[in-house]
């Protein structure tokens, strides 16, 4: 019989920026909260404290940050006719648990995304007409603006203390900024990054070809900072253990680096991990949730009641929440009736590795998550997809995220993959090597979804989240166009080799490639084609926010945390500024 | 001449990839025959200065590097080459700011500073003197160099330091073995803002002087570090 706890106001499910961000915003209005954390407890110390930190094959090969999938799996499968097995290793990407969530285990890339990305179906109709979109493509607007947004995307800028420099000031082009990014109200917190050296020949190959080069926007910290709630932060030393790792620096933004330590001052906040969420409980309508089942990690069931739930885990828990839960109607692929599942979309992403000759000394190892150099030139609609015969784009950035022993060690083609001649390759091309990260949009379709599995459970028994997806051929189109652009530079550059390798179908979960999963519990204005209204407000069950990058109809070019940061604030001045003086559905 | 030939292939080098990480840059590629020739040089500055005026390293540093003891002047020996230069040029040009050392280090000309750098970082210690250190300072102090301080924010030593304050050559000293005297006062001068590094600078002003205290009595009794590696 599980033991019935105490009513609060309010509870998360998930303490990552989500959790962490709203549970403050909640506290701070004098409510009750309660965060449930599946994962363990974790502080910058002495938790994420060099040399440990470091441990490469820890962190990165055995992904010891990432959702154990001895006890929680996915199964994924390409099309619906095919049987979904269980990913048993994580690779393709990187679903995070314990406390601070993925927030901890990010690069820092913090991007915002594009005007035309928020109404993306009315823009590219408008722009091309209806026949450029692909049939199977489900091209949705948010319901909401990047206008209404901008000033949350401030908000979290100022509070991860973002280092870049603005490129489009109220609509002035500024030197120095990327010009292609949308107006933003200021300037960023801090400055940019130091630029790397394989940046810096990016740079001038891209100019010399037209383009627009400009430092990527970083949450790996420049300077001293003490940000909007506080909390200071220090200075990245450039160590190249960011993603996958925790930030020994106090330096990249994370929960427990810009939130956690305000957080924890507010004794109406109570943290619990080790709390496994089993369900949202509805009440006998079913809409209206009464709080949430879960487990301690005795195995003990306990029942939270709770006024409010906001389902704050990573996006696929997120999706799988819902279905466990009975909210939302589930989709089906064939009747395309439904909508928890749908418009469950990735990021297109391709790495170009780039050789160069033994006089370009790259130094990769120096650098940080977010140092890279890029261009926006060929990002969402940047340019004119007239006659190109597909939607959608990529930014192109030169500069690594790290040179670490294990993972980084490219080899031209034809190199033996193992042996004497694979070392000496290694040894040849470490320190001459860069990979361009081709970041691109990724579209909805109507075949691609998330699911329950009909046959594989966790360990408490549930049903798995079963994943079905593959490559729009839109998305395999766009990606080779930007690539042959990107090739085009390395070769500028100077390159001996460039490696043009588009992303291809089919998708595999075997080799990472990005962990920008997104949708599946989509926003928007028309309840038959999303699960939450432009408020992340579950349609249903009014009680209910399901704040993640599961509320994006489609994935734009760039990493999704800095959207979701904004999407976070926007969410929380509805809770303060609407929801909590009149209850009820906000749309 | 020779030497000059490689000086200056080396500069080349440099200058191509120093546009990096605001660290001057390394490369695979750094003469070690032309750092082993300046090695004699090196000695005989730190035993004789310069007939520029740089007066003898050896009178406040010692022969073998391991200074006077009264922990006024630090231990250089076996201290990563690229470092001691820095901190060399740093003085020379005013970035770090000392009466003593500013007027010695621009009396040395680029060739003779890698040298004195090249020799400390060659001798080992005549001697090895340990100290110990009062226990409940030092256990507080060992405390913050391994974990940190999650309170005041400050991140561990070691996680630049290297494990035991054993450096990270070539761009971050060692600690272990450092004369705590000196430790404390370095600390309070990056507090302070008299000696200029953002990042030292931050975690000086998270320190309290309790801590810098205790930091520095840690790293005083610990074994000096092992020589730092050649680049």
């Amino acid at each position: 019989m599980p033991q019935k706890l105490k009513e609060v106001d309010v509870v998360c499910i998930g303490v990552g920026f989500a959790g962490a961000i709203l549970a403050k915003e909640m506290a701070a209005q004098g409510l009750t909260v309660v965060g449930l954390e599946r994962g363990g407890p974790r502080h910058s110390t002495p938790d994420f404290q060099a040399p440990q930190i470091h441990d490469e094959l820890k962190y990165s090969v055995r992904k010891h940050f990432m959702q154990d999938v001895h006890k929680e799996a996915m199964t994924f499968r390409n099309t619906h006719r095919e049987v979904a097995l269980p990913i048993r290793q994580w690779e393709a990407f990187l679903p995070g648990t314990g406390l601070g969530g993925c927030g901890v285990h990010w690069n820092g890339q913090a991007w915002r995304y594009q005007a035309a990305d928020f109404i993306y179906k009315t823009h590219i109709e408008q722009r091309y007409g209806k026949k450029i979109i692909d049939p199977d493509l489900r091209l949705q607007d948010w319901g909401v603006t990047y206008a209404e947004l901008e000033p949350y995307y401030d908000k979290f800028e100022y509070l991860i203390g973002a280092g870049g420099k603005a490129g489009n000031l109220n609509g002035k082009i500024q030197e120095g900024g990327n010009p292609l990014e949308s107006p933003r109200s200021r300037e960023y917190p801090n400055p940019p990054m130091k630029e790397q050296y394989a940046g810096a020949i990016f740079r001038k190959a891209a100019l010399e070809l037209g383009y627009h080069p400009f430092i990527q926007p970083s949450a790996n910290i420049t300077r001293a900072y003490t940000n909007t709630e506080g909390i200071a932060m220090n200075p990245c030393v450039y160590c190249g253990f960011c993603e996958r790792y925790g930030c020994e620096q106090f330096a990249k933004a994370s929960p427990q680096t810009v939130i956690l330590p305000k957080l924890r001052q507010y004794p109406n906040f109570e943290l619990r991990t080790g709390a496994h969420v089993l369900r949202i409980n509805l009440d006998s309508t079913g809409k209206k949730a009464t709080g949430v089942s879960y487990m301690d990690s005795e195995g003990r069931e306990f029942e939270q009641p709770a006024g409010l739930v906001l389902c704050t885990a990573f996006i696929l828990n997120n999706i799988r929440m819902l279905l466990l839960s009975g909210i939302g109607k589930p989709y089906d692929p064939v009747t395309e009736k439904g909508v928890v599942g749908r418009n469950y979309a990735y990021q297109t992403q391709s790495y170009l590795p780039v050789f160069f000759g033994e006089d370009i000394h790259l130094n990769s190892f120096m650098a940080a998550g977010a140092s890279g150099t890029a261009i926006d030139d060929f990002s969402v609609d940047n340019f004119d997809h007239s006659g190109l015969g597909f939607i959608g784009g990529s930014y192109i950035m030169a500069g690594s995220t790290n040179a670490r022993p294990i993972e980084f060690h490219p080899t031209p083609p034809g190199t033996p993959r193992w042996g004497a001649k694979w070392k000496e390759a290694v040894r040849r091309h470490y320190n001459h090597t860069t990979i361009f990260n081709i970041s691109g949009t990724s579209v909805a379709a109507r075949q691609n979804y998330c699911d329950l599995d009909p046959t594989y459970r966790d360990a408490w028994g549930m049903p798995a989240l079963r994943i079905t997806y593959d490559f729009p051929d839109n998305d395999v189109r766009m990606a080779r166009y930007v690539t042959n652009k990107a090739s085009e530079i390395g070769h500028k550059m100077g390159a001996k080799v460039v490696v043009n390798e588009p992303r291809k179908r089919p998708f595999a979960v075997t080799a990472y490639q990005s962990t920008h999963n997104t949708g599946g519990a989509v926003m928007g204005n028309d309840p038959s084609t999303s699960v939450v209204n432009r408020y992340l407000q579950s349609w249903d069950v009014h009680n209910v926010f399901v704040v993640g990058a599961s509320a994006y109809p489609q994935n734009s070019s760039y990493n999704p945390t800095v959207t979701l940061g904004a999407l976070i604030y926007w969410t929380a001045d509805a809770l303060k500024n609407r929801y909590l003086k009149n209850p009820g559905p906000l749309a | 001449m020779r030497r000059l030939v490689h000086l200056k292939k080396f500069a080349l080098l440099t200058a191509a990839t120093a546009a990096f990480c605001g660290l001057r840059a390394l490369t695979a590629d750094h003469p070690a025959h032309a750092a082993a020739n300046n090695v004699k040089l090196g000695a005989q500055i730190v035993a004789q200065g310069t007939k520029r005026g740089a007066i003898a390293c050896a009178r406040c540093h010692g022969y073998d590097g391991a200074a006077d003891g009264s922990g006024a002047f630090p231990i250089l020996t076996g201290q990563s080459s690229y470092y001691l230069t820095a901190q060399l040029n740093n003085f020379a040009s005013g970035k770090r700011q000392s009466a003593l050392m500013t007027s010695i280090a621009r009396n040395l000309s680029g060739e003779e500073i890698q040298s004195v750098a090249a020799y400390y970082s060659s001798v080992r210690p005549t001697l090895q003197l340990t100290r110990e250190g009062q226990a409940d300072l030092v256990s507080r102090g060992q405390s913050i160099a391994n974990e940190g301080n999650l309170q005041n924010r400050v991140q561990a030593c070691v996680s630049c330091h290297g494990p035991n304050g054993t450096g990270e050559a070539p761009a971050i000293p060692y600690l272990a073995g450092q004369y705590r005297h000196y430790i404390e006062v370095q600390l309070k001068l990056f507090r302070r803002g008299f000696r200029n590094s953002e990042q030292m600078g931050t975690v000086g002003h998270r320190l309290t002087d309790e801590e810098a205290a205790a930091v520095a009595a840690y790293f005083d009794q610990l074994p000096l570090a092992p020589p730092q590696p050649a680049q």
